[in-house]
């Protein structure tokens, strides 16, 4: 390695520079019109990351994203979640769009944009008169992003709005996330499906909402044609899901909830340390295992345990996780992280050891390397106040870095902004507009 | 809204068509980035070590592998093209630099300053071909005290946070039924290699990407940060409760688990009317109040499920217009008509190893995402991809094997074809 690679490197990704640099995005208008939806926030906020014009399109009084927060806790207008992901970096306007004129300045906006996003209720989106196929008529140029738990087609459409919670229960991941089935020491009570405790299916469906937008503008920038992509977090959540629906295609047999083992690697665990804080600790492949039986100075484990025929065996994966923490026991959290580096760093031994240390969020939020790096920052909003938020993890892109230029806007703040550039509407007819309601 | 997509899938054109990428990526996180790009029409090279090829060739549950493949390396390796080659070896690295020069992205996941040392890196790819999408993919980024740390998925879960908040407050954290940090890193990575395919079209300048697995898992904790930063408070875990969306639940029922949601006012109210709740429960109808009686509502949502049948339950919510769904297994899934005619589960013929189900996730109109094939044997395509791309001649490319610069298969299951394969069948050489 080249003893200069990480300045080198830091250098051609130096977050201190990344509002010196262009966006990949500028040249995209977004409107996002969903509603209670933090899949489709995500997803555009991941497109208002990469520079894209994202316009947020609430109802007058503000939508019920704002109300989705722990505790009740509200902090001016807005609940804690929609600070977090709903507002960044987005021109926040109110339309009735359920009124008819309302609806006739969607349609002027969305003439001038190039992405839709949306996530009404399947049925809701043609009684409004807002499917692709009518929009298509507008602007033929448009991406219509729908957001909905099982889709807009197919023979079972579920017509309800989509929750983060329905589309983890629908998309597999539940059935093989908890407590270990087959862990004698588990009581029967806690032997049950479990939610992954983020909004798992809101963000992997937000990803991939923003990923084939991408894909459709990459596509329409020489062919000049829209397109219709139809997302449901729950599906998207599934492809994330290992290899769990082939094995049962192959084999016709399932894989339990495994809790802290897995049924394709062990070493791959989590166990108690001296402080009282969990520890992750891998290491399964023969010779990853050989490290870590070294590392826990116990090689007759390897001896005995030699493949991972041996170490994928339930009663055995019991066994050897008992031992792993027996000697965990001795050492704290960031102890065994320290020794494992430094055994994996030492070219003279045999094997990698990977490791974790189970944080809490609090704790997790007081880690130096977030803040060196810069995915955590604490910024000052004008409206909102000083708020600890993630970044973009697209700050490491050398030439076009994704950034955070403001945090939330309260409901309506651009609206004469936006009202007047896009569609040129001056002072008298901002007003009537806000007396009639509509805005 | 018509199912329009899988009609006329052969005649539509490919988001990606043209795109090639020069794939050195093992395990998850990385080659599930390439596996998205190869979704949508990238030509995708996977690179691996001759004779011995990606570890997750032999990740599979309890020893499982049909006809020599395993499911573990399947699932994140479709419409790709396997060639084995030892990128230590001089010549190994002349390949890469020769393939680099007709590729549009390069992806790696090696621990960071790897591939700079073996001088395959940005700094000197750039050199030979300036306008290249050069992404590394790591647990903690290119740079910073963790550089050097090695991660896997479960670490990004457990030293972001997410772990800790996955279960039930009086128990344990719970590590995830599946790698779900190494998919969403390299959906991320993909995100950032179109963005940048963007920016190329538009101005001809290629870049580097820094990705990170840690900084993933960081950016997904929705607003986790925003109240441990305001309230200085803990966020603990909440069990099957979405603490920010209530009531909300999951609940076991005669022949299975049932996931409850009533959130939106007309949510929340056929819910209380199906329960038959007082009129008492009707200010509660602001979510912003719903906290003070989500315990007794949640004992009551337990006792109402206990006694029926999930389907039952089903029907109530589609009645009383609240959301209602039966926590889905694989085989449920898998049997599912809607999402078997949606192609989210697709079953196809494989050249290789017959017929196959894969998981496809979002449905594009005019450029939709498709499985041609999955996972070949190690170096499967070794002499389509020299001669095609490079011009290699035959003998060159035996002499390079001879030499052990480039390699195939071996014994190991999981390396190599199935056990009655012709010899013939899958290869496009």
């Amino acid at each position: 390695m080249s003893p200069n690679y990480f300045s080198w490197v830091k250098d051609l990704t130096d977050p201190s520079k990344i509002y010196e640099k262009p966006e990949a995005l500028d040249c995209l208008r977004v409107l996002d019109i969903s509603t209670g939806n933090f899949a489709a926030l995500f997803c555009s906020s991941i497109l208002a990351e990469l520079g894209a014009e994202v316009i947020r399109i609430e109802l007058p009084g503000g939508d019920i994203s704002r109300k989705m927060t722990p505790e009740g806790i509200i902090v001016k207008d807005t609940g804690l979640a929609y600070i977090a992901e709903g507002g960044r970096n987005k021109y926040h306007i109110t339309l009735n769009y359920k009124s008819e004129e309302g609806l006739k300045i969607l349609k002027m906006l969305i003439a001038r944009s190039d992405v839709l996003i949306e996530s009404f209720k399947p049925s809701e989106v043609i009684k409004m008169g807002l499917k692709y196929e009518d929009l298509r008529e507008i602007n033929e140029r448009i991406i219509y992003v729908s957001y909905s738990s099982t889709g807009n087609f197919g023979p079972k459409v579920k017509d309800y709005y989509d929750y983060d919670l329905i589309d983890q229960a629908i998309s597999t991941i539940m059935s093989v996330t908890g407590e270990a089935e087959f862990d004698p020491k588990v009581p029967d009570d806690y032997k049950v499906p479990l939610k992954i405790g983020n909004w798992m299916a809101w963000y992997v469906g937000g990803a991939w909402g923003a990923y084939a937008t991408l894909l459709a503008l990459f596509y329409r920038l020489h062919s000049g044609k829209g397109q219709y992509i139809d997302v449901s977090p729950a599906e998207c959540l599934l492809r994330h899901s290992n290899y769990y629906l082939q094995y049962y295609h192959e084999s016709r047999k399932l894989v339990p909830r495994f809790g802290p083992y897995d049924p394709a690697v062990f070493a791959y665990t989590v166990v108690r340390a001296r402080d009282g804080k969990n520890v992750f600790i891998a290491g399964y492949s023969d010779e990853n295992w050989k490290g870590l039986t070294n590392l826990i100075e116990r090689p007759d484990l390897f001896e005995k345990y030699p493949t991972p025929a041996h170490r994928l065996k339930i009663e055995n994966q019991i066994i050897l996780r008992e031992e792993i923490e027996n000697w965990a026991k001795n050492y704290n959290s960031d102890k065994i992280i320290e020794m494992a580096t430094e055994y994996s760093m030492d070219k003279t031994k045999v094997g990698t050891v990977v490791t974790g240390i189970v944080h809490s969020p609090k704790d997790s939020s007081k880690l130096d390397n977030w803040y060196e790096r810069g995915i955590l920052r604490w910024m000052e909003d004008p409206y909102y106040g000083r708020m600890l938020i993630q970044t973009s993890s697209f700050s490491w892109m050398s030439e076009t870095p994704g950034r955070i230029k403001w945090i939330c806007k309260p409901p309506g703040a651009d609206n004469t902004y936006v009202y007047t550039k896009i569609l040129c509407f001056d002072a008298k007819k901002l007003k009537e507009l806000r007396e009639g309601g509509v805005i | 809204m018509k199912s329009f997509y899988f009609s006329d899938l052969s005649s539509k054109p490919e988001a990606l068509e043209n795109v090639r990428v020069l794939d050195l990526t093992n395990v998850v996180l990385g080659p599930a980035a390439s596996d998205f790009l190869a979704e949508f029409g990238a030509e995708v090279i996977k690179v691996e070590l001759p004779g011995v090829g990606d570890v997750m060739r032999y990740v599979t549950p309890w020893f499982f592998y049909h006809k020599n493949l395993s499911p573990g390396f399947e699932e994140q390796n479709h419409n790709k093209l396997h060639v084995a080659i030892d990128l230590r070896k001089s010549k190994g690295k002349e390949i890469i630099y020769r393939l680099a020069k007709k590729c549009d992205v390069i992806i790696e996941n090696f621990r960071p300053g790897t591939v700079d040392s073996w001088g395959i890196g940005y700094k000197q790819i750039r050199e030979i071909k300036p306008d290249i999408i050069y992404i590394s993919l790591s647990g903690f980024g290119q740079w910073g005290r963790n550089a050097l740390r090695v991660s896997y998925d479960a670490t990004a879960q457990a030293e972001s946070g997410m772990m800790y908040i996955t279960g039930f407050p009086e128990r344990e954290p719970i590590k995830f039924g599946a790698w779900l940090l190494d998919f969403a890193a390299s959906i991320t990575g993909a995100i950032a290699v179109i963005s940048a395919l963007i920016y190329k079209k538009r101005t001809g300048k290629g870049q580097f990407i820094d990705i990170s697995q840690n900084e993933t898992g960081v950016r997904w904790m929705d607003w986790t940060w925003v109240y441990v930063g305001l309230t200085g408070k803990n966020r603990e875990r909440c069990g099957n409760r979405d603490p920010a969306i209530l009531p909300s639940g999951v609940y076991k029922c005669l022949d299975g688990f049932i996931a409850i949601v009533a959130y939106r006012d007309d949510e929340f109210l056929g819910l209380c009317k199906a329960l038959n709740l007082d009129e008492s429960y009707r200010e509660f109808v602001d979510p912003l109040k719903r906290h003070f009686i989500v315990d007794e509502l949640d004992k009551k949502l337990k006792d109402f499920c206990l006694n029926k049948k999930v389907k039952e339950v089903e029907d109530i919510a589609e009645r009383y217009g609240f959301v209602a769904s039966k926590v889905y297994n694989s085989k449920d899934f898998y049997e599912d008509e809607h999402f078997r005619s949606r192609r989210t589960v697709w079953i196809y013929e494989d050249h290789l190893w017959e017929e196959l189900a894969e998981v496809q996730a979002v449905k594009m109109s005019e450029t939709p995402g498709r499985i041609k094939w999955t996972a070949r044997p190690l170096g499967f395509d070794n002499e389509f991809v020299l001669t095609k791309i490079l011009g290699m001649s035959l003998e060159e490319i035996k002499e390079l094997e001879k030499e052990g610069v480039i390699g195939k298969w071996s014994e190991r299951k999981g390396t190599r074809p199935p056990e009655d394969w012709d010899k013939r069948s899958g290869l496009f050489f």
